[in-house]
């Protein structure tokens, strides 16, 4: 562990590739349910409870699905049709948070708790690393005062088993 | 070989060992602060009311007709008014509630250059003109196919009732029932002065 180097090129490129996943996202659908599915996916249902538009039975969110397909008929792109429900709800009408103003600390945050976590994974596995050398074979110079010492009670003591247990 | 191993004296700790304990102590306590704090202001609010992102912006445009298919009521053609729009139902019990404070609104202020118009939500026709019959509902009541006005005023859960000013915005939006006094402090506000 003394060389970080290959541990931080591994987080990064499992970094990059989650993250060039998650840009990417799905392929685009091509039916016009699909792409209605598609948005309506994104939207909250306002009357239900964490249901998404897509996936609730209520009448409103039906009737929210048929004015996706009327707007997508007229031409709309879904990011105006989005937009046009969060005129009307507000943001909390997304079921992702806005990736800019406060929705942004959503997005943030997961992140830097992964990275705050990989730094003290890292660092507890250094100091593990570390403590497991000094019991390995004794390098050249001076040894640590701790050490010797138990080199000295383990002589002791294996020197009295001798005494008493005769072989 | 024991000779040559140096008398065992006591190791200080060093001087970062204390500091490196410490701060994994103010990380966890930071977070805890954080999520307790998120959770306080969160579950402090009041979750039904969701404010209006429309309050303040003009009123969504709508021509919708009556529910006995007599006439429409277009929103434009009530500029300079002050309008309310109540979204009610034959199925909804709270609206039963706010019935008696509607009715006697329209009473007072309908000559007054204020327009009540209520919104048939997810209901039938024949169900909503059964209600309004045995209600002794008066003011007038449009159905809207598709629920597409309700879902342009952000509708959640009826009754919910917005107070459009003369300038044609958004003043003010209520969820759940109205009382009379709710009403009339928000018209009188709305209203010109010397009218009423």
């Amino acid at each position: 562990m003394r060389r970080p180097l290959p541990w931080l090129l591994l987080g990064l490129v499992t970094a990059g590739a989650i993250g060039l996943i998650a840009l990417r996202g799905p392929a685009r659908p091509q039916s016009t349910a699909d792409r209605v599915h598609d948005i309506a996916s994104t939207l909250r249902c306002p009357v239900c409870r964490d249901l998404s538009v897509a996936d609730s039975p209520a009448p409103l969110a039906q009737q929210m699905r048929d004015t996706i397909a009327k707007d997508l008929a007229a031409g709309r792109t879904p990011d105006q049709i989005r937009a046009e429900f969060v005129a009307s709800y507000g943001e909390s009408v997304l079921l992702s948070p806005p990736r800019k103003g406060i929705g942004l600390v959503a997005w943030v945050v997961p992140a830097l708790l992964l990275a705050a976590g990989l730094a003290i994974a890292l660092t507890i596995v250094r100091r593990w690393r570390a403590g497991v050398s000094v019991a390995g074979p004794p390098a050249d110079g001076p040894r640590p005062a701790v050490r010797a010492a138990d080199r000295k009670l383990l002589e002791r003591e294996l020197a009295r088993l001798d005494e008493e247990e005769p072989l | 070989m024991s000779a040559q191993v140096p008398a065992p004296t006591p190791v200080p700790a060093p001087a970062h060992s204390r500091r490196w304990r410490l701060w994994p102590v103010l990380a966890v306590v930071g977070v805890v602060a954080l999520v307790a704090g998120l959770l306080s202001f969160g579950l402090g609010r009041d979750p039904t009311a969701i404010k209006s992102p429309l309050v303040g912006k003009p009123a969504p445009a709508f021509s919708l007709r009556t529910l006995d298919g007599r006439s429409a009521v277009n929103l434009a053609d009530l500029r300079g008014q002050v309008v309310i729009v109540n979204f009610w139902a034959s199925w909804c019990t709270e609206c039963r509630v706010e019935h008696d404070a509607l009715a006697a609104a329209w009473q007072r202020y309908r000559d007054a250059g204020v327009v009540l118009v209520g919104v048939d939500f997810q209901d039938t026709r024949a169900d909503a003109l059964a209600y309004m019959d045995q209600a002794a509902m008066t003011w007038p009541a449009v159905e809207d196919p598709g629920s597409r006005t309700a879902l342009a005023y952000g509708v959640y859960g009826i009754p919910e009732t917005f107070f459009i000013g003369p300038d044609g915005q958004i003043a003010a939006k209520d969820v759940g029932p109205v009382s009379f006094a709710r009403i009339a402090a928000r018209v009188d506000r709305l209203l010109p002065r010397g009218a009423g």
